[in-house]
């Protein structure tokens, strides 16, 4: 895991003033901007790596650090968000940094593409939500028993990467604290997907123009696979890669191929 | 009297298999004469305890649940104003109420209160609860982060809707209105009694007193132990702000049930309430109390740091008569018992409005009549105005009925 002197936290001021977008930074060599899931943001050993070669900026959504958790109310609807996001990465000089998002902020990601086309680097999402099928209704994450959600999260909940995710600190107040970041991560941001994660983005997705590469767990039980091709069909010239024995997080369950397929793409 | 329309036809063994919220499956457990009996038997014995000398009747809103299946409380209330207005009855109809956390039409809720209190001829309560986080998040598809604000504006516009003498245009964050000028008006005279129920956080209390509305403690556990630790910090709280202590700025629930010996009290309705905590708050799964981003990130916190035990809130799956019993989330026995319990856990807790819940989960309708006849006739008169004969003006209560509580 990174170490506080590792990683450094910039704050930057956006919508008029209002928010203070926390943006972790962590690496060397060109940037690379990571959007994180809907649980919050941690640095794991995917990002570690990519920090070897690349300076990881990892937006936060306004909210999710438990140093500002009432930044949330400052962000009305996606919309907003989306503004604030491109503001902050504008400020930190990140105008045609690669974007890579994970569920979540793999959509925020093709939201950020589909806004202002041209304006960022390569794409890389990682099983994002933001699409809707009646047919393959995405999972309710929110809904769900906290026992449940390995179970939506991996195909293997019992691999080591899957327990380390879910692990939590032995001492009760450092405990509580990882649940209630967590959770309220979890919340902020519902706020812009809830209670259906379809905000219109396949009406948007057309106005991508950044090379643009799908990762997919064939095994994902919160968004299933076949979104997949839902992605690819709409982003003109998408490479859709789909990992086997993989659930919703690939950068975690099958690290060193997902790491492979972002290094070969982005380089 | 406390009422809620719990589905009354449920199985034996609900609590192994279902939550009573969101998820229990309407074709494997219910049908339409099942809903229809369970309506007709809830406001027959609403307008039994309105006719036995009830001071006030009280309905609740749960969307999607099988232990209340009133979506809006607003419904019975209407069938209540009528029947209360006909008959001449002398009870307040407290409604707790329409949420405004869940609603997306805040207007509607302060029509509807206008125009009950208008049926009631001034006999209206004006219940304002935030909204359960099932019921207005994953029920309604309100953002759970959302909730709370969504209250507050809401609340501020129905205000300004009642009170405002000429129409105006409202540009809210959560809802717009072109042109708000309200037909029907409350004809309590600023507005109907403000009755705040909550689960008793500080910034709630806080809030309450601020705006010198009554504060309703909505617990499943009782007036004792429900308000441990909540009354003594409201009532702090109330003297700090140099308000008068006045004990009918507090409303509680509290499940009663009265036969003619403690040991018959307990035989005849000890395993309804059983199966009613077991099959209502026992299996409700905690997620569907607490949505993420429900619960400010601070309390939330606060509440996963706390050690202390949860006690019997973590057993009531599975929790027995006795228990209820022993802790005080019900108080059941003859008349003597229950008088003098409720008299002296009123007294300790300075309650002025005691909400006696006569009627939980499957309890046959002959049983619960029996209770409400008994409760009135032998226990009311002893509770009845105890706080008014110790000199505490009721400012809380409508103008429409003469002021007793306490029940």
């Amino acid at each position: 895991m990174a170490t506080a002197a590792d990683v450094r936290e910039e704050i930057v001021p956006v919508g008029d003033g209002r928010v203070g977008m926390r943006v972790q930074v962590r690496g060397n060599g060109p940037p690379l901007v990571f959007l994180h899931p809907a649980a919050g943001f941690a640095w794991d050993p995917f990002l570690e790596q990519l920090a070897t070669e690349r300076t990881v900026y990892a937006p936060l959504v306004p909210g999710t650090s438990p140093e500002d958790p009432d930044a949330i109310d400052e962000v009305r609807d996606l919309w907003e968000l989306v503004l604030l996001e491109q503001e902050a990465l504008a400020a930190l000089g990140l105008l045609g940094a690669d974007l890579v998002g994970s569920s979540f902020g793999g959509m925020l990601a093709c939201e950020l593409q589909a806004t202002f086309p041209g304006m960022f680097g390569r794409l890389v999402v990682l099983d994002p939500i933001g699409l809707w099928r009646d047919d393959a209704p995405v999972a309710n994450w929110l809904m769900a028993a906290p026992q449940d959600l390995p179970a939506m999260l991996f195909a293997d909940p019992s691999s080591p990467g899957a327990q380390a995710m879910f692990t939590l600190p032995e001492d009760h107040t450092q405990m509580a604290d990882a649940i209630a970041a967590m959770t309220w991560a979890m919340g902020c941001t519902a706020k812009f997907v809830w209670p259906v994660p379809d905000r219109g983005l396949d009406r948007r997705l057309h106005r991508i123009t950044a090379p643009t590469l799908v990762i997919w767990g064939k095994e994902d039980a919160l968004v299933s696979a076949v979104y997949a091709e839902e992605f690819g069909k709409r982003i003109a010239g998408a490479r859709v890669e789909v990992l086997d024995g993989c659930g919703h997080v690939p950068q975690v369950e099958k690290q060193a191929e997902t790491l492979a397929l972002v290094r070969g793409f982005l380089s | 009297m406390f009422q809620q329309a719990p589905y009354r036809f449920l199985p034996e063994d609900f609590e192994q298999h279902w939550s009573p919220s969101v998820t229990m499956p309407y074709r494997e457990l219910a049908d339409a004469r099942g809903m229809a009996a369970t309506y007709h038997q809830m406001l027959d014995e609403l307008i039994l305890g309105a006719r036995s000398g009830f001071d006030g009747v009280v309905v609740t809103e749960h969307g999607q649940a099988a232990y209340d299946i009133t979506p809006n409380p607003s419904l019975p209330a209407a069938v209540l104003a009528n029947t209360l207005r006909t008959e001449d009855l002398k009870a307040a109809l407290i409604v707790l109420g329409r949420s405004l956390g869940k609603t997306r039409e805040p207007l509607k809720i302060a029509e509807e209160y206008a125009m009950l209190d208008a049926m009631s001829d001034g006999r209206l309560i004006a219940g304002f609860p935030v909204g359960l986080s099932y019921d207005a998040n994953i029920n309604q598809g309100i953002p759970a982060v959302e909730t709370r604000a969504r209250f507050r504006e809401g609340y501020d516009l129905l205000r300004r809707a009642w009170a405002s003498d000429e129409a105006f245009a409202f540009n809210g964050r959560f809802s717009q209105y072109a042109h708000v000028n309200l037909w029907p008006r409350p004809v309590q005279d600023p507005h109907p009694p403000l009755w705040f129920p909550g689960g008793g956080t500080p910034s709630t209390m806080d809030w309450v007193l601020a705006q010198d509305a009554a504060f309703v403690l909505l617990t499943w556990f009782g007036v004792r132990m429900g308000g441990a630790g909540i009354f003594d910090r409201f009532w702090e709280m109330c003297e700090a702000k140099g308000k008068e202590i006045n004990p009918h700025r507090v409303a509680v629930v509290q499940v009663c049930a009265v036969a003619e010996t403690d040991e018959r009290a307990e035989a005849e309705y000890g395993p309804w309430l059983e199966k009613g905590f077991r099959h209502g708050p026992g299996s409700m799964p905690q997620q569907f109390f607490v949505q993420p981003g429900y619960m400010p990130y601070r309390g939330l916190q606060g509440m996963l740091r706390s050690t202390a035990d949860p006690g019997i809130a973590a057993r009531l799956k599975t929790v027995t008569f006795k228990e209820l019993l022993d802790e005080g989330c019900v108080i059941v026995g003859s008349p003597a018992t229950v008088r003098e319990r409720l008299e002296a856990v009123c007294r300790e807790m300075r309650v002025g409005n005691l909400l006696a819940m006569l009627h939980m989960g499957e309890m046959p309708h002959e049983l619960a009549q029996k209770s409400i006849r008994m409760f009135s006739e032998e226990v009311l008169p002893h509770v009845q105005g105890m706080w008014e004969r110790d000199g505490y003006e009721h400012r809380w209560w409508p103008t429409g009925v003469p002021a007793k509580a306490v029940a």
